[in-house]
């Protein structure tokens, strides 16, 4: 028997299986008689169609079924609803939501919009049919930038909605902020961006949907982070079909990171597919059609401002944001740029007063929804570049204007000028010991070692403070069988992040039974009622409290029984470290679970499977995860080639169930990080709207050679009380806190060469250019035109 | 992926005829250019001939004055050849830069060259060394065989069989890679041969180049201080997504004084 504890480094169940090729991906999956569909995607980033004439294609080898948006509409087929969690305008009106079907209906609005499915015997024959259609496109100017979209003149998206914006979002007390910039010794502005960016999970996106006529039932395979919510949108909005008639299943998951959160529309053709050839339908994205067709993130610019005292103490902060969301509100795409970027401004520092105002625009560009973090990392990105930037302005050491203006612990719990419950913490701590981890005292002489080198040294340090989101209800199933297996069903979600050691962990230990025997189950629309899947780093917060709260239930239940084969009061039994205790004698919850299948062991008002246990845990308020990242780097000025030499990270996570997992996130969102901040951009032509960096060839993914070694600590002094678990999400804040870290120690590596910004990514030329011209990489103005 | 015939002769002779006998045929070797052009439907032949079936092109050869290396010769190979790092150690470094472990292990030297994509490295190193690449038909010097953006000197139905690299005095390759593709946005190779000083670029043009100003300047004194300077004109550079053509010239001198540096 494997025993386990809360905080132990259980090394991950799953791995095994993925290492060795066992993982069932999308891919993985065929059905018998299956037929192949692939997407025909506009060519044009705005065009209205003319027509599309398929004649020749149906009478391509193999093909079976052609779809367009006419025939779409002709079914009946609805729109795709957004779930953006705010809709209002600050004016109090809604904001404009124009229809988003699985298709381009007579007019297209980014390059990669599907135009048509093509399903043929085999994927080659669908290509090549395919290859036969011919649209007739009036091409219309184009317009990929959020800031430009805007603008007077701009090429409307769509007709009926003036300057194409979706979104006006405000938060904070304008008029405070307005009042304490008058009286402020000094505002500092910077404007800057958050450069437009994608996941590439390694798996591609794709499904693989069945029907079944006698019970009109659909099922559907499907890459996605959310079974329960996406198939509600595909069964309900789209298909309008009752959604017990969908089972929608997830796989292994190769990747998510948000852009496997959406209801996309691929997923509802291959269905309507399946049904109208009654045979199972495979879709699989191809990696070009990825870039061009899953949600991007970020693709923010901003206005930051900040007012401070003559001593350096932060007045009022002001943050203008627009973001570029795409043609279509798709799910949450009004979000991030608003709600989703304002909640957390100002970071960890005491502000009096703050004001957000965001504001989500239509592009001619592909989705914009959540991408790791959604709006906390634009968020922290915008406090500490402008404080860097303001220490250099205004001769403030930038670690000492950090430490000023942090939040004491003795301030907590305090509500934000954004409304957030900051409920524990202790930032000072957190800062000092992720600075002693870094040794900030030799940074000198290893300034003085990379000079030698003919190389500068940088150092930056980034607290950071953020919140979790996601779906507020998860559920948590506990099955028990004869022999022990014990069959545990979450409805959160991993993608890869480790779900089954980590919430099998968490059961085994408040049990006190074997690991190894539980038997893990996710993504499965009949394996729980209900389900918030991935994404608002709430797997452990919501997911873990569902299953700690399920055991708990399991351990009331047990006792009864344990009281029974003990012949004690329920009342007189305790339960400790998996063994119940009588007044003398004691039995192990193992024994305890196979007394529970044998009537005679049971009390007279307990029958056989009684343990079994389902719970739904409901959040309060979401959780407050913090911490401090600091980055050193390397830059070769004859180049402008950035290496990060050091990385340390103090985060607290309240408690760590498993620290290995915990890892393993905070290096995975610090590699994304560092990709976003140095390498990756997605580049769209600003005349044309063709996607420039449609391939791995072209768009920078970061590579392990350019990931350092970094250093990990957990502060556990502060357990949230916003939980049971005492639990902050863990999945997100790499991502957070290592944008500015990054940005900020290259700009310190080029302070004397006078260059006070550069815009991400921070690219070998763009760093070269800067040291050559300290202003070549900015500030300059970029939102004056549409404030 | 559009229907070919794929085909795997057993001999050059037989290679040659396939390809005449094709309507449109094309030779592979390690298939890293070519497989994800035909993947993503940008070329489309009638008959793939593969080369990897025919055992004498493939080898490494130390010949007194002289290195051979067989056109299918994987990058891996090259990059791990003892005889390779002691006769010209740029040349196994140069290999062991290229792409990444899959395309090392799969690529090969002919297919590099018979290509010449602009900013690969191969094509820097046969230009730099002053290589003979070798065909089925004839030897070719490499002052004549790169001709321009993915052109060479060879004609319809040529084979590269092996290209042979003189022993230079010294030698040595920098590389300023694609952060993205790691191919080559500026690579250069220095040598100094028993014919003179010569320098390759590769990544910067529309095709690799001697830089002949550098070429001169190493000549009289063969040290990375000899280039301070001297500089090479942006004119007729690349400019794209990841370096401009300034970048790119100011980048060959940087290159032009690393490789120099390495080359001991």
């Amino acid at each position: 028997m494997t025993r386990v504890e809360i905080g132990q480094a259980v090394r991950r169940q799953e791995d095994f299986r993925f290492l060795t090729g066992r993982g069932r991906y999308i891919d993985d999956i065929d059905m018998e008689g299956q037929a192949r569909g692939v997407v025909l995607r506009s060519s044009h980033a705005h065009a209205v169609i003319n027509s599309i004439d398929v004649a020749d294609a149906l009478e391509a080898p193999g093909v079976l079924l052609i779809v367009t948006g006419r025939d779409w509409i002709a079914e009946g087929f609805g729109p795709m609803p957004t779930k953006s969690g705010v809709r209002k305008n600050r004016d109090g009106s809604e904001l404009h939501e124009p229809p988003r079907h699985c298709f381009a209906i007579d007019r297209v609005r980014y390059v990669g919009e599907p135009v048509a499915f093509v399903v043929a015997e085999t994927e080659a024959a669908a290509i090549e049919a395919r290859d036969l259609i011919v649209v007739d496109y009036d091409e219309l100017p184009a317009v990929v930038d959020g800031v430009a979209a805007l603008k007077p003149g701009a090429p409307r998206i769509w007709d009926d909605i003036p300057a194409n914006l979706c979104l006006d979002f405000e938060l904070g007390d304008e008029r405070a902020v307005d009042a304490a910039f008058g009286k402020a010794a000094h505002v500092v502005t910077l404007d800057l961006v958050n450069n437009r960016v994608t996941a590439v999970p390694i798996e591609p996106r794709g499904c693989v949907a069945s029907y079944d006529p006698e019970t009109e039932t659909f099922t559907l395979y499907n890459a996605t982070q959310n079974v329960h919510a996406n198939a509600a949108t595909f069964a309900e909005n789209v298909l309008k079909i009752d959604k017990d008639r969908l089972h929608h299943i997830a796989p292994d998951v190769g990747g998510g990171f948000g852009a496997k959160n959406s209801a996309y529309p691929e997923s509802p053709m291959a269905l309507y597919a399946a049904r109208k050839l009654n045979r199972p339908v495979k879709w699989i994205n191809s990696r070009i059609e990825s870039f061009l067709s899953d949600t991007h993130g970020r693709g923010q610019t901003s206005r930051v401002q900040l007012a401070l005292d003559g001593d350096g103490r932060f007045l009022a902060l002001r943050t203008e944001t627009v973001g570029g969301i795409g043609a279509y509100c798709w799910t949450v795409g009004p979000f991030t740029p608003t709600a989703g970027s304002a909640r957390t401004q100002g970071g960890p520092y005491d502000f009096p007063a703050i004001y957000y105002r965001g504001r989500a625009v239509f592009t001619n560009t592909a989705p914009m929804d959540p991408y790791r973090g959604a709006g906390r990392p634009e968020a922290t990105f915008q406090i500490e570049r402008i404080i860097e930037f303001a220490a250099r302005k205004l001769g403030f050491d930038p670690v000492e204007l950090r430490r000023k203006n942090l939040m004491p612990p003795d301030m907590l719990p305090h509500t934000t000028p954004m409304g957030l419950n900051v409920d524990c913490g202790d930032f000072p701590r957190v800062f000092e010991r992720t600075l002693g981890l870094a040794d900030q005292a030799g940074l000198a002489e290893r300034a003085g070692s990379a000079r030698r080198r003919g190389r500068r040294f940088g150092f930056a340090v980034a607290p950071y403070l953020e919140c979790t989101g996601g779906g507020p209800r998860e559920y948590a199933g506990v099955g028990f069988r004869a022999g022990g297996a014990i069959s545990l069903s979450v409805g959160s979600q991993s993608t890869g992040m480790g779900h089954e050691t980590s919430m099998a962990q968490l059961l085994a230990a408040r049990l006190g039974v074997d690991f190894e025997r539980i038997e893990y189950h996710q993504g499965d629309t009949e394996k729980t009622p209900i389900g918030g899947g991935h994404g608002g780093s709430r797997g452990l917060e919501i997911g873990g409290n569902a299953v700690a709260q399920a055991a708990d239930e399991v351990i009331g239940k047990a006792k009864a029984v344990a009281a029974h084969l003990l012949q004690s009061r329920t009342d007189d039994v305790a339960f400790a470290a998996g063994v119940f205790r009588g007044s003398g004698a004691s039995v192990s919850m193992a024994e305890v679970i196979e007394a529970s299948f044998d009537p005679k062991l049971l009390p007279g008002n307990l029958s056989p499977g009684c343990l079994d246990t389902g719970a739904t845990f409901e959040r309060g308020e979401v959780s407050v995860p913090n911490g401090c990242h600091a980055a050193a780097v390397e830059v070769d000025p004859e180049t402008g080639f950035v290496e990060v030499v050091g990385y340390w990270v103090v985060d607290d996570f309240g408690t760590i169930i498993n620290p290995l997992l915990a890892d393993g996130q905070v290096m995975g969102g610090i590699a994304q990080g560092i990709g976003q901040a140095l390498s990756e951009e997605i580049v769209y032509d600003e005349d044309s709207g063709q996607l420039i960096t449609a391939s791995l060839m072209d768009y920078g993914l970061p590579r392990a050679d350019g990931v350092p070694n970094m250093v990990i600590e957990y502060y556990q002094g502060a357990p949230t009380a916003k939980n049971p678990l005492g639990v902050k999400g863990a999945g997100e804040a790499g991502c957070v806190g290592s944008l500015p870290a990054v940005v900020n120690a290259v700009l310190d590596a080029l302070k004397d060469d006078g260059v006070r910004h550069i815009d991400m990514p921070l690219t070998p030329e763009k760093v070269w250019r800067a040291i050559a011209d300290p202003n070549a990489g900015g500030p300059v103005d970029l939102m004056g035109d549409v404030l | 992926m559009y229907d070919f015939t794929y085909h795997r002769p057993s001999s050059l002779d037989e290679a040659a005829s396939l390809l005449a006998g094709a309507e449109d045929g094309q030779f592979i070797a390690g298939g890293q250019t070519l497989l994800p052009t035909l993947k993503q439907r940008l070329a489309r032949v009638t008959d793939v001939i593969d080369l990897g079936g025919i055992g004498e092109l493939s080898g490494i050869a130390v010949l007194g004055s002289r290195i051979e290396v067989g056109a299918t010769t994987r990058h891996a190979d090259v990059a791990a050849s003892a005889d390779v790092r002691n006769a010209i150690a740029a040349l196994a470094e140069l290999a062991d830069s290229i792409g990444d472990p899959q395309v090392r292990n799969q690529g090969t030297i002919g297919g590099s060259l018979a290509n010449n994509d602009p900013a690969a490295d191969y094509p820097a190193a046969v230009l730099g060394l002053n290589a003979t690449v070798h065909t089925n038909s004839r030897e070719i010097a490499a002052d004549d065989f790169f001709t321009g953006m993915f052109e060479t000197a060879l004609d319809a139905g040529e084979i590269i069989t092996k290209v042979s690299f003189p022993l230079p005095e010294k030698a040595g390759y920098a590389k300023f890679p694609n952060p993205a593709s790691r191919y080559a946005i500026v690579g250069v190779m220095v040598a100094a041969t028993g014919s003179g000083v010569r320098v390759a670029v590769t990544g910067a043009g529309p095709c690799v180049f001697r830089a002949r100003d550098i070429e001169g300047a190493l000549a009289a004194d063969f040290s990375a201080s000899a280039l301070d300077g001297v500089t090479v004109s942006a004119d007729k550079l690349n400019s794209d997504l990841h370096a401009s053509a300034e970048y790119r010239a100011h980048l060959v001198m940087v290159m032009a004084k690393r490789a120099v540096a390495a080359a001991g």
